[in-house]
């Protein structure tokens, strides 16, 4: 590899350490291992190629995720055709959601959902909350940097993410119901 | 001093708050409510556990040795872009 520097910063240093959250990413966004390989090369070599419009000092990890972002709905969600939601208000996930605090106010059925669980719930999303709720919640981008990446509004970022969270937590709840960690609190 | 907000303020503020997305004046106004109100306290620990679950569940699957070293190959066969 050649030795790359944009002000100082070398690609090595900036972008390497992030290779394990790009492969999360893809996980979340392909739902497929060899797919998520293929993206996570594509968006190496792209950030490589492109690493002079990286702005030093700024988070070289939303840059990176921005790149995998853009390459995964141009090239690899066109090939699975995966259907946009088209109706995201229609979705209301609070009824599900307000029974889980009345039974357990301080969540602490969370810890015991094991990985995988979170992992399934989390794939289960609707794609434009699943982007939304990866980015922030697992691999802890600012707002504004969400923001950035989908070309959207903070606004709609926010408004998603609340809903995302909201979903997840719904279906969290059922399978710790399912489960036995919990039990549903009878209303009345 | 912050001024004082109520429960509705604080569930319309409670994620920016966790998620350190306020300003130091409003953060310290919702921080204030939640020592304040036991009903709003619950609520955002049952938040800030949820939010626990993923940073802790999401960090674990990493990248496969394979994929780094091709990769590390890929762009060793690169020359500098201009």
């Amino acid at each position: 590899m050649a030795e790359l520097s944009t002000a100082g910063a070398t690609f090595d240093a900036e972008a390497l350490p992030h290779l394990d959250a790009l492969y999360r990413v893809a996980l979340r966004l392909t739902g497929d291992p060899t797919q998520s390989e293929d993206l996570v090369q594509d968006t190496m070599l792209k950030a490589y190629r492109s690493w002079r419009q990286y702005r030093p000092g700024t988070n070289a990890k939303g840059w990176l995720l921005t790149i995998l972002r853009n390459t995964f709905i141009n090239s690899y969600r066109r090939r699975k055709l995966e259907p946009v939601a088209t109706d995201l208000d229609a979705i209301e996930p609070y009824a599900i959601d307000r029974a889980a605090e009345s039974a357990d106010p301080e969540g602490t059925f969370f810890s015991r959902i094991v990985d995988q669980k979170v992992l399934e719930a989390v794939d289960a999303l609707p794609p434009e909350f699943r982007e939304v709720l990866v980015l922030s919640d697992m691999e802890d981008l600012r707002y504004a940097e969400i923001a950035e990446a989908l070309q959207v509004p903070v606004g709609t970022v926010k408004s998603r993410l609340f809903r995302a969270r909201r979903l997840l937590q719904a279906a969290l709840y059922a399978h710790a119901v399912e489960m036995g960690y919990l039990k549903p609190r009878q209303e009345g | 001093m912050a001024d004082a907000i109520d429960c509705q303020e604080a569930s319309a503020r409670l994620y920016d708050y966790l998620k350190r997305e306020l300003t130091p004046e409003l953060a310290e106004a919702v921080r204030r409510h939640l020592e304040e109100c036991s009903h709003c306290f619950d609520r955002a620990t049952f938040e800030r556990n949820f939010l626990d679950l993923l940073q802790a569940r999401a960090r674990r699957e990493v990248c496969p040795g394979e994929l780094r070293e091709r990769i590390l190959k890929i762009l060793g066969a690169e020359s500098a872009p201009d």
